[in-house]
Formats: structure tokens, sequence, C-alpha cells
């Protein structure tokens, strides 16, 4: 059944070796690439635009959109820069490394297109430092890709040149949020920048920058390989294209599924994964990791899309599908995601340093109650409002999904 | 200029630059909106979160001080949502706080406390967690204690550090929660901090808080707050002093004054012990039998004057001289060369300027027809290229060096020539590195390469050079000589890098050269100034903003006493001596009959030394000098002072000097004095009398009065300082339009002719002082040293200063937390060089010259060339003048401090 | 064995990258990884800056804002153990335990034999078959004691 799905960003999967450019050419890669080159770049943003492509990092911006601003912002000497955001670090998320690791040349060619279509001179690859194979692969693919003229000076005969390299992370979730990811790659310690100006007027060294997700890239020659339309027949009114699905937790068959946006929690776990172990029981899931929300059974038959989910007061995030089980200890696991924010907080603002660390102090404490748990969210509600970054505000989802719905495991 | 426009803050209308500071559009205008991590001279940063606002059509709460204003935009400051969301940060910040407090620093978070009403615990919404926070406490700078547990991690230490001081020494380590400031790896005195205290300053909270009296200090019990000018080099810092029984207890940089705007460097903070030292001379003393007896003023001043007029009458008026002081006020050098020209009837008055920038004011006044500087300070950051030459300028003038420092960042070109390795050459885009004294070579290269690649303003020559082109053919002619080949074969810089250093500078928008002491303090100091001037007119990098040339002066007061006429050859305001009309007017303007007045020049500072020891001089008068460790060639200047009749010392302690005085005069310091000084940049600041002299020490210019009315001669009668400005700038055009009142808070760059005259930022915009109203081109060949290493003597010593001592050390050396950075004399040895002479870091060596010798400690490093070696000149132990020799630039009379002839041996 | 990477062998490593700061972090994992104790040590700090023209503290500042990067030495192996929320649902706990009680090992300590440092590391990707580790750059999942003794004999 998994088959008959669509695929984009794992079509590649399995069928072909990764290190070998001559087994992606044979299966289909470069031939979105090609066509981009003899396109303009307008062209091409209008067609990203219209096929509804939303960022995959977590934050779902329209990506045309936001190619169209890097594009349209001045830039000091005309330089404009592509950065990938491959510090997959959300727990519960790991569909980016799988694309880095069997399919690296794919989010090469999408770094490309759209590197043309901002006319952007360089790319960075920033990858997290724990994941050496991605590391590995990314590194052999660049190399390659130099050698047979996909990279540097006019990229295969169009005139168009684009340098690509990679950077890397070491340790620090913050550095996935795309202002500090830049700081970092500036050398820098993982502060959050103050927004605005975003990456697409100010960016790296201050020049505008584009800055995707890996999966989002991944979608990127497809588009323009088969056309917007093809792409929006794929997924909601909504939610255009595949989604990777990270299912973790006591399931059959967990892993990272490439599957319609709109699909059902339950088609998902029962159908695809093939239901729970043996001998768990089904209780809910926390969906986006630890930054996103909880939910029970009654989501089951709630198709995973972005509106579908919002309107629930869910998230999709990342693409990360934790499942609980009955014997899960939620509190236990609350205390880690609470532990998490603690240690990734940068300290930078107020809020998030003190109040990551007051949150965890109280969640440890061993009979919780009501007047905790309304203290808990008023707190988390405060960093919302008051936060410098995004991090500040994600305790907030997660503590009050579980108090809405397994207040009493708690 | 940015436009004008309106916003409103909860409902009152308020105008503003558009693009400016929020919070601070805010605060200007009435709004109490707290913050603590904002700081109106640092980039906002947004971490502390208490400044939020409401913006119309914007949706949450908005940090104000990282918002640019728009027209139009409608702003909440306050409502109950908005205080209530204030209250809450802070009761946060509390949490991590520890509160204690000892009233040595000034809190701004207390008040906060007490404003939302959170003093009480029982008030507070949270428990304290702070105790179970990491504290790292690190005591190891002499300067200042951190503790991370009163450190709300708000950044304004780490962006005082790096974009005020441009240093950047400071950085947070770990993260979340247990971050802290940390500076090195975990050791501020293991670190690159020099102690400017900029980071003291600037934190709201006293988790940096300063050392000197941490323990008795309680701010609130401050007996007065003084603003003066710092008493160290020529920037001319304006300072804040606290005091405490008459005691300076602290300094800090006043805000929004130019020159510094609020900076300081670890001299002017730090370093004012001196004043208060046990050690200062409290009485006057005459020496009887060898031995120094305390007597009364009555005593002494009789017994100066008589002294004085014994031995004018005896040997004639041409027996006498006098050393004026960088160190003393305008009124005070003013009084002391009117002193010298009615009392002693001469004008054998010189002072320390001989020693320092005479040969680069020489070559000045020659080329430009003024000696000073044409720049502000200010223009070291905006000015498109900065070269700078024979000056360390971070070590030696820290403030204009921050200046520098934001320029670079701010994509600045720098290009640095020095023969030794100076701390800017980390921020340089070039660093040119010649032998010692081929300074004329390598600027003749220079010209030679603009010449040849055309880049030369050829409209500048033709309208603002005496001369025009044909002079400039006579430099082309010249220069054609230094070949970038002959060049390299005479300085050993590499073709390549003489050729980006000339079209740096000459292709540059603007450009501004800063010229040290490494140019002047040799025996052709006046031509490499003219080369660098002959370099400066043909690129037309000079007469027009953000262009010219600059001598940053080393006393605070260089520029003063030059400007009112502590000179040999000029009164007041550069009006020469030798001409009858000047004299007629300077003479009624005293009150004295002109034919009195001397019309011949007067011997300049080494040549009344010689003239000591040649047994024409008799007596001297020396106000705040120490010429024994200043003077070249020690042992020459101790056998000429040995040889006088009569010495009279009058300083604030006892000097090298003193020690051979026969009479020794109290004087008040730079910190118990009013009056004016001079600037770098020209601009007249003033002093204010912050504590009392100690003892019976007395102002300089009334010790001067006294003796001359003792000696029958009535140099005026004054009741204080701003009497004697006033006549002054009578006397000098160049300060006609400057009174104390209109230098109350902000300084003012001479010239300024009459009352409405706003000063002069950049001098020559329109033309050059000189008659013709151009410059001149004097073009000038390099020469060889005469004195050249040899068997006996293969090294060359060039000598300087640091940033922690000062000069002959007599100030710098009373404090103890200067000292705890630097105390110790050292001669820098190329690595090279100390492989041949068996030498190795730490060792102790013997220096030898022609002239004497001394004993030091060997520091290998290659911040020198192979063949040269480095002494810093500041301690007596180690008498770098003992080595120095006595030939002097025939046209300035510099002396050669940069360049003898020595050689090292292990002890 | 050689317990130092010296001042040459840093300065070599340096050298490979131009003193851009985007080459920071990359150039402090070639050289941590280059340090037979797994660390950054004081001459890696002192001369990493010099490379890149920052000062002590920025140095320091960068190091030890990256959990990845180690200021102290660390074993020959460095055993990365995830606490995910995942993880930890997979029984993360039990496998800290057991290297507690059969390796004498806390998270944070080195074996005395300066073989092997336990750390726990936030969510290493690898959620659909926790609980997992990483020994050096080897993953290793659905980690339970069998597993364990296997790969740590392999390595002594």
């Amino acid at each position: 059944m998994y088959n008959s799905f669509p695929k984009i960003s794992l079509q590649r999967f399995g069928k072909i070796n990764p290190q070998s450019i001559e087994d992606y050419s044979a299966n289909g890669g470069f031939v979105g690439l090609k066509k981009a080159l003899s396109l303009s770049p307008e062209s091409i943003i209008d067609s990203i635009e219209k096929s509804g492509l939303k960022g995959r990092g977590g934050a779902g911006f329209p990506v045309g959109l936001k190619q169209k601003y890097t594009s349209g912002s001045s830039a000091e000497n005309n330089i404009r820069f592509v950065v990938c955001n491959a510090d997959e670090g959300e727990p519960g998320t790991f569909k980016d490394r799988m694309i880095m690791e069997t399919d690296p040349f794919l989010l090469i060619e999408g770094m490309i297109i759209s590197a043309y279509t901002i006319q952007a001179t360089k790319g960075f690859v920033y990858i997290r430092g724990e994941y050496y194979a991605s590391i590995e692969n990314i590194k052999n693919a660049i190399k390659i890709c130099y050698e047979k003229g996909f990279l540097g000076q006019n990229i295969c005969g169009s005139g168009y040149s684009f340098e690509l390299d990679i950077a890397l992370g070491a340790g620090s979730y913050l550095c996935g949020e795309e202002l500090t990811l830049l700081e970092s790659l500036e050398g820098k310690r993982g502060y959050p920048r103050i927004k605005p100006p975003f990456p697409a007027e100010k960016g790296l060294w201050g020049l505008p920058t584009l800055v995707n997700n890996v999966e989002t890239f991944s979608h990127i020659p497809f588009i323009v390989e088969k056309g917007h339309e093809e792409y929006s027949k794929i997924g909601t009114e909504g939610s255009k294209g595949t989604k990777l699905f990270c299912v973790s937790g006591n399931v059959t068959n967990t892993g990272v599924y490439e599957l319609p946006m709109g699909i059902t929690l339950k088609e998902l776990i029962f159908d695809i994964a093939g239901g729970m172990k043996e001998g768990f029981e089904f209780k809910g899931a926390l969906l986006g990791g630890a930054a996103g929300t909880f939910i029970d059974s009654s989501f089951l038959d709630v198709p995973l899309a972005y509106e579908t989910l919002k309107e629930k007061g869910a998230t999709l995030g990342s693409g990360a599908v934790i499942i609980i089980d009955d014997k899960t200890n939620l509190k236990e696991m609350m205390i880690s995601i609470l532990s998490f924010f603690k240690h990734e907080s940068c300290g930078k603002c107020v809020p998030c340093r003190i109040g990551t660390t007051l949150l965890y102090e109280r969640i440890k404490k061993p009979q919780l109650n009501e007047n905790d748990f309304l203290w808990m969210q008023t707190q988390a509600s405060y960093m919302v409002k008051n936060s410098l970054c995004p991090l500040g505000q994600s305790p907030d989802l997660p503590i009050k999904t579980v108090v809405k719905f397994f207040k009493n495991d708690l | 200029m940015s436009k004008i426009i309106e916003i409103q803050i909860d409902s009152k209308v308020v105008k503003a630059a558009e693009g400016s500071n929020l919070l601070q559009v805010a605060r200007d205008n009435g709004f109490d909106i707290p913050g603590l991590c904002y700081h109106k001279k640092l980039t906002p940063t947004g971490a502390c979160r208490l400044c939020v606002v409401k913006i119309d059509n914007t949706p949450g709460l908005i940090m104000s001080c990282t918002v640019p204003v728009k027209e139009g935009m409608k702003i909440t400051a306050f409502d109950e949502e908005l205080e209530q969301n204030r209250r809450h940060t802070l009761s946060y910040l509390l949490a991590e706080h520890n509160e204690e407090f000892d009233d040595s620093y000034e809190d701004e978070i207390r008040p906060l406390i007490k404003r939302y009403n959170l003093e009480k615990p029982e008030n507070r919404p949270l428990k304290p967690i702070w105790q179970g926070i990491p504290r790292v406490v690190d005591n190891t700078s002499p300067v200042l204690t951190y503790d991370s547990s009163k450190c709300i991690r708000c950044f304004r230490c780490i962006k005082a550090c790096d974009e005020i001081q441009g240093k950047g020494v400071l950085s947070f380590a770990d993260r979340g929660i247990s971050k802290y400031i940390v500076a090195g790896f975990g050791e501020w005195f293991n670190s690159e901090c020099d102690g400017c205290g900029e980071c003291i300053q600037l934190c709201p909270t006293g988790a940096i808080v300063e050392k000197p009296f941490r323990e008795s200090l309680k701010i609130s019990e401050i007996d007065s707050k003084v603003i003066t000018t710092c008493p160290y080099c020529g920037v001319g810092c304006q300072t804040e002093i606290f005091v405490k029984n008459d005691t300076i207890v602290r300094v800090d940089g006043v805000d929004d004054v130019s020159p510094n705007d609020g900076r300081l460097c670890v001299k002017g903070r730090f370093g004012y012990q001196y004043a208060n030292s046990k050690k200062r001379l409290t009485h006057p003393m005459i020496k009887r039998n060898g031995v120094f007896e305390k007597v009364s003023w009555d005593e002494a001043l009789d017994f100066v004057s008589s002294k004085f007029s014994e031995i004018k009458q005896k040997y004639g008026s041409k027996s006498l001289a006098g050393y004026s002081s960088a160190k003393c006020s305008n009124e005070e050098n003013y009084i002391f060369q009117k002193f010298i020209r009615i009392a002693f009837g001469n004008n054998n008055v010189d002072y320390c300027t001989r020693l320092c920038h005479a040969s680069t004011v020489t070559a000045m006044l020659k080329s430009f027809g003024d000696g000073a500087g044409s720049n502000s300070i200010e223009d070291f950051e905006t000015t498109d290229c900065l070269l700078v030459t024979g000056n360390n300028i971070i070590d030696t003038h820290p403030i204009t060096a921050t200046y520098v420092k934001r320029g670079k960042a701010a994509g600045q070109k720098i290009i640095v020539i020095d023969p030794k390795w100076t701390p800017l050459v980390k921020y340089a885009d070039v660093w040119l590195q010649p032998k010692l004294a081929t300074d004329v070579a390598l600027l003749n290269g220079l010209i030679n390469i603009i010449i040849e690649n055309g880049w030369i303003d050829k409209n500048f020559i033709e309208n603002r050079v005496e001369g025009g082109m044909q002079a400039f053919e006579s430099l082309k002619e010249l220069a054609s000589k230094y070949t970038p080949e002959k060049t390299e074969e005479i300085t050993g810089v590499s073709k390549e890098k003489l050729y980006e250093a000339a079209k740096i500078y000459a292709t540059a928008k603007t450009a501004m050269i800063a010229t040290g002491m490494g140019m002047s303090q040799q025996t052709v100091g006046t031509n490499n100034v003219f080369s660098l001037i002959n370099m400066c007119l043909i690129t037309g990098q000079i007469g027009k903003e953000l262009c010219g040339l600059n001598p940053p002066r080393g006393q605070n007061n260089v520029q003063g006493a030059t400007d009112v006429g502590a000179s040999p050859v000029n009164y007041p305001g550069y009006i020469p001596v030798t001409n009858e009309d000047n004299r007629k007017k300077v003479a009624e303007i005293w009150k004295v009959p002109f034919e009195s007045l001397d019309p011949k020049p007067g011997l300049t500072t080494i040549e009344i030394m010689n003239a000591a020891y040649d047994g024409e001089i008799k007596a001297m008068y020396i106000m705040g000098e120490n010429p024994v460790v200043t003077d070249p060639d020690r042992h020459h200047t101790v056998e000429a002072i040995k040889k006088l009749d009569f010495l009279v010392v009058q300083d604030i302690f006892e000097t090298e000097t003193t020690e051979f005085a026969d009479v020794i005069l109290p004087a008040a310091s730079l910190y118990e004095k009013d009056g004016t000084v001079v600037n770098s940049d020209r601009r007249v600041l003033r002093l204010r009398k912050a504590i009392s002299a100690p003892g019976e020490a007395r102002q300089d210019w009334q010790i001067c009065v006294d003796i001359a009315e003792r000696m029958g001669f009535k140099i005026g009668s004054y009741n204080s300082p701003e009497d004697i400005f006033a006549e002054l700038a009578k006397a000098a055009p160049i300060f006609g339009g400057i009174t104390f009142a209109r230098i109350e808070k902000h300084g003012i760059q001479w010239p300024c002719y009459d009352e409405n005259h706003p000063g002069t930022s950049t001098l020559f915009l329109e033309k050059f002082n000189t008659e013709s109203g151009k410059a001149k081109i004097f073009p000038v060949d390099y020469k060889e040293q005469s004195e050249t290493p040899n068997t006996n003597y293969p090294l060359v010593m060039n000598s300087g200063r640091l940033l922690y001592q000062y000069h002959s050390a007599t100030m710098s050396r009373k404090s103890k937390v200067l000292n705890a950075y630097a105390n110790e004399a050292y001669i820098i040895i190329n690595p090279e060089d100390a492989v041949k002479l068996g030498l190795k870091d730490g060792d102790k060596v013997k220096v030898t010259s022609p002239r004497g010798s001394l004993e030091t400690t060997a520091k290998v490093s290659d911040e020198v060339l192979k063949g040269e070696t480095f002494m810093p000149w500041h301690f007596n132990e180690a008498p770098v003048n003992a080595l120095t020799r006595n030939e002097i630039d025939p046209m300035s009379k510099i002396g050669p401090f940069k360049y003898s002839v020595v050689r090292v041996e292990r002890v | 064995m050689q317990k130092e990477l010296n001042k040459e062998q840093i300065i070599s490593i340096l050298q490979k990258y131009s003193p851009t700061k985007d080459n920071i972090l990359k150039c402090l994992h070639e050289l941590q990884d280059a340090h037979p104790q797994n660390y950054i040590s004081k001459v890696i700090l002192e001369e990493t800056a010099k490379h890149f023209k920052l000062t002590k503290g920025q140095i320091f500042g960068i190091v030890s804002y990256y959990s990845m990067f180690s200021l102290k030495p660390r074993g020959r192996y460095l055993v990365r153990l995830c606490k995910s929320p995942v993880c930890n649902m997979l029984g993360a706990k039990s496998v800290t335990e057991y290297f507690d009680s059969k390796f004498n090992l806390k998270p944070g300590e080195t074996t005395t034999d300066g073989m092997f440092t336990l750390e726990l590391a936030e969510c290493l990707g690898r959620c659909g078959k926790g609980p997992s580790m990483m020994i050096n750059r080897e993953v290793v999942t659905e980690l339970d004691s069998k597993k364990i003794d296997e790969i740590i004999n392999t390595k002594k």
C-alpha cells in the first residue's frame, strides 16, 4: 500500500548507490536542474509559489514567497546566499538524515536550482555534527558535483556559477532556528538574532540569504521537472505535496514514511506502519517533536495537514510522530522534554533562560496538582509572549496539551 | 541627517529622527520604560525583555529597544498588561539574582525592584533559584572582580569591550542558565584585558565591580563628583572624579562629551593614586650641606628670587633658562613663559615638546604654516583610510585607538608603518616593517609608486601647492631614484607591500595620517615628516574633511604649552618673537616696555642643557619636568645640571632631577587645579579642582608670580586661572573667542577667533596658514645615520612606551594597579640574534652603548627585526637615556631616542 | 601512545582552513577529533584563536557553547547515549544504569584506563530504533545489555 503513494524526497530510496552520481543521473537525477537552467529565475519562483510548497522545517512558511523576498532584497555587490538547514535536532525527527544518507545529490540539485532562482553565488549545507554519515555523503556528493560541472563555474554550460560547501553544527538544538543557524555558520555562539530583519533581507554576513530545510530543497527538482500543477495534485487544499513522517515508539515498523499531506494518523500507524507492537496499546502521540503537541486517540482520523491540525490546536512541526502507548511514562517524558529545553536554551533572553529552568524544576515535583498545572501553563504563556526566539515558546504546546489530554498521568 | 518624523507614544505626539531607537526616543521624551540590557552606546540586544511595548497593527509584545521608529507608529508604552509583564520579567531576573549590595557601584536593578513593589519576598511570585546555579567568581584582574551570581547576562560588558573599545576580550561561556562572563580562558589576568574598565562602567548590576576602594567606598556617601580632563596623554579624555574625604576614590568617563564620549583607558581610570600619594612634596625645601631642609614659602621664595637676581646681575640675563611643562595648564605655561621673558629677560623657555614632536611641528609649520593636527579625534573612525606611522597608537593613545578600531569594524583600511610590531598590526590591512631610520627612503619609494601609477591629485597640486606642478616635478625627479627595487634594498620592505600600501593610501576617498615618535625622534625627524607631507600633498589627502596629518600628542597639555607660548621662538598663539610689531603688541598687553623683550630666539631644551654643560647657563628654573630621565644622553644631562650654580625644581614629587636641585618647590597636581589644557585635536578643555593640594603645595602660576614679584617684576595680578585665560585670549588670536563659559561642557577647537566662531574641527579646508595660503613641498633625500652598527655595537636599539606606564613614570608608578600590569624593564631581542648571543627569554643582560650601559631582562620576540632591539623607557632602574646620544636633528633640535647602537651581553 | 596534539600538528591542521569565520566550527571538529584525548586543549584554543583572529575569551565562548566540544580530556572512545524523550520512553534509562553497574561508568565520567567516556546526548536522530547511542562515529541502535557488551568488548 505504502508504495502506491507518490514519492518525491524518497523516490530513489534504496534504489541507488548514494555515492554514485551515475546512479543518480540514471534514475531521473538532474533533469529538473537542466530544465531550470534554461528557464528564467522569475518563472521558477513563480512555479514554486504556485505549487503551494511550504517549508518542511516546522514553521511552514510558503517557499516561493521566501524565494521572492530573498531575490528582491538589495544586496551589496549582488551577493546572496543559499543555506540548507540540515541541523536536524528536533527529538523524534530523522527524516533529513534519511535524505542525506540515501539521496544526497537530490538535496544538492534542489539547492542549485534554488540558488539559481535568487542568483546566489555561494551556498552552505549546515549539517548537525553528529550526522557523520550524512556529512560524508554530502561532502562526497559536492566533490563529485564539482568534478562533473554541476557546481563551480559555468554550471552545465549555462553561464551560471555557484559554490557550495558544508558547515558543521556542534551540538546545539537552537542552531536549527534559521537566524541562530546563521550566527553559528559565522563561527559564533548560537544566539538568535533580533527579528526583523529576516534572512531574506539580512542573513549570512548581513546579506540576503535563502534558508530552507533539507526536505524542502528535495521537493524543488520535482516541481521544476514535473510542473507545479503536477505537484499540487498531491496533498490537501492547504497543504500541498508529500511529507516525511518519522514514526517512533512501540510501533511494529518504525521509520520514515513519505506520504501525501492529509493522510490520517490511523492510516499511518495501522495501515502503513503495521500497527502497535504486541503488548502495547495505542494511547496517543506527540506530534512535531519536543516542541510539538500531544494528542489522544480522538485525533486518529484527523488528516495530518497544516490546516486540519491547526484547527484542532495541534501541529505537524517537523513531521515527528512519536507514538505513546499504555505503558509510556508520560511524566518521565515531560521531564525529558523540559530538561531538553533547559539544556538547549542559549540563555540570551530572560524568559527562556530562567523559564526553562523553572519549568524543569516544577515538573520534577512528585505530586503535581491543579495549581502546578496552572502555574506551569501561566509561565509557558508568559514565555511565548516574551521570548526572543522560538525556543522559549516551545514548552507551551507540550505542557498545555499534555495537561489537556493526560493530566492524570503526571 | 535623517528625516524627522512623528510617532505617538501613549497618545502623545513625539518627534524623532526616522530609524532611531524606539526605546531611546521614548526615554528622551519622558517615558521611563524600564530596560537593563539596552545602552544608548551599544547595538540593541533584546535580552532582558523589560522594555516591552505594544505597537498598533503589530501582533504581540515588542521589545522597544529593537525597533527603529517609522512615521506614524502608534505605541502603547504603559498599560496594565505591559506593567504586569514587566513585573513578571523582573521577578524572573530576581529569582536568578544575588541581591547582596555593598553600595560601591550604581545598581540599576534596585530602583526597579522598588518601582515594581518587589522588595518584600512575600510580594515576589517566584522563589530564588540563584543559589542552585554554579557561581563563578573571577578575582584575578588587578582592576575588577566578576561575580556571576550578580550578573543578569545583559551583554553590556561584552559589547562595551567589543563595540565601544574595539577589544572583544569578553564573551559568555557555557549556555543557558549557567552561562557566565569569561575573559581569556577563565582568568581575567591572563586574558587580553588591558584594564580600561569600560565593562565596569557599563555593568548595570555590580557583577563587574571596580577593585580599588571596594571595601570602603559607598557611592551614596561620596562628597563630590568633579569633571576634569585626564592628566595623562594628549587625547584629553573628560573624566568624572569621585571624591571622598579629599581623596580620589574613583574615576569614570563622561558620556556625550568629546573626545572620549565616556571611554577611558587603564591610566585614565586607575592611574589617579599618585595624587593622594604619601610621597607628594608638601613643603618647600632648600638644600643645605647636601641635605634638603623644609623651609617656609617666604624663605624659599626669597631665596629663589634673590639667587636668580644675583646670577642675572653677575652673568647677564643670558645665563638663565627655564623648562616649562606639558603637565601644567595653559594658564601656568602662559605665566611661566611670561615670567621667563620678563623676569629672566630672555626667551630661554622650552619644554619636552622638543623631545617629542618638535620635528613634526617644524616640518608642518614650514609646509602648512600650522604645527597642530589637522583633524578631530572622531575622524579616526570615519576616514576611509588611516596610515599610522611610528605611532603605537593602541598603547600610547588608547582612546584615539578606540575610534580606529571602530572604523576598522566598519570597513576602514589601515596601513601601519613601524619597524616594531604594535597591537595595531592585528587590525592592519598592510604592515610595512622598514629597518630603523629608513623612513625617508620608504616614503620616497611610496611617492615614486604613486607617481608612476598616476595616483596623484593634479588639481590639488595646481591649486593648493606653492609652485604647482613645477614643485611637483622637483619631487618627482628626486623620488625617481627611489624605485621599488631600490626602496626594498634600503628598507627591507617588499615591493609588493609597498605597492599595496601606496595604492590604498593614494586611491582612498579620504585618508588620514597619524605620525608618532617613531618618525619624529630621529636626527632626520624633520625630513621624515617632510616626506610624509610630500606624499600627503601630491595625493591631495589633506585640505578636506577626513583628510590630513595628525601627530597624536603625548602629554595632556603638550599642545597647549606651545600654543600659549612656552617656546623659545614664539609668543602665545605662534607669534614669532623676532618681529618688532609682535613684541610691541605683546608688550602692550603685558604692560612692559617693548624694548625689555628680547628680540632674539631663545635656546631649545637640548641647547639649554648643552649651554649648561658649557657653563653658559648658570641657573635654571624647571617646572614639572624630569630631564635626567627624559633628555637624551643621561650622563651628559647629569653633568650639565651639576655644573649649574643654581637649580630650582618645582614639581609634585621628588624625581631623578630634584636630587640635583638647590630648591624644591611643591606644586599642585592636575587634579588640584582649575584652568584649561589643549588636547591633540586642538580642543581647549577645562581642568577643575577635585581635591586640595597636599600640605603647603601651591598652584604653579602663583609661585611664578610670587618669584617674579620678589625679583622686582610685576607679571600680573590675577584672581584665578580664568583671569589668566582672558589675558591669553587677548594675546593669542587663535584663542580669541574662547572663554571658560563657552567651554563649560564641550571644548572648542582652535582657531576660534571671536565669540561667534564655532571653533575649527578640520584645518586647511580653505587655505593653508602660510603666507601664500598654499602648502609647500620640500623634497628630501634619505641619509644614512652617522652612527651605524659595528663590531663593538652590533645592534640598534629602538625605544618607546607601554600602555601601563607613562613617560618617566613619576605619576604612573605610584599606582599599584598600573604596576600590577607592567612594572619591569626589558629589552626585546629578535630570536635569531638571541640564538647568536646565546640568550633566552628572561635572561639578565647588560646593554651597552658608546654613552653608557644598563642592566635589564631579555625578552626574545620577533616583534623586532633581526639586528634591532627595543626598550621601554619608563623605568629608572634601566634608564634608556643612558644609552641614547645627544646628536640632534639640525632643524628641530630633537634628540634621536629611536636609534642608538648597542651591544647586549648576558650578565 | 601520544597523549597530546602538539603545536605543530595543530598548526598543520589549521593551515588547511582559510581564516574565514565559517570555518571555525569545522576546524574545531577536526582538531578535537585529531586529539588523542578527544578534546579541545588549551594549545588548540590558543592556536585557533590566533588563526581566526579571535581573542581567547571569544574562542573559549564558542567552544564552551557547543555541547559536542569538550574542554576536558576524554577517553579514546566517546559513548554518547541518547536521552531524548523517545529513547527515554524506549528504555534509555536502563541503558545508563547498565553502564554504571557493569562498567562503573556514570555520565560525564571516563574509565580509569582512559578508554571510555560516557556522555548523555540530546536526540541522535535514531528515534525509530531507540534506545540508541554512538561510540565515536559508529551508531548502535535498539540497545540491550548484550549489544552493549559486544560493542564494548570489540573496543577493549
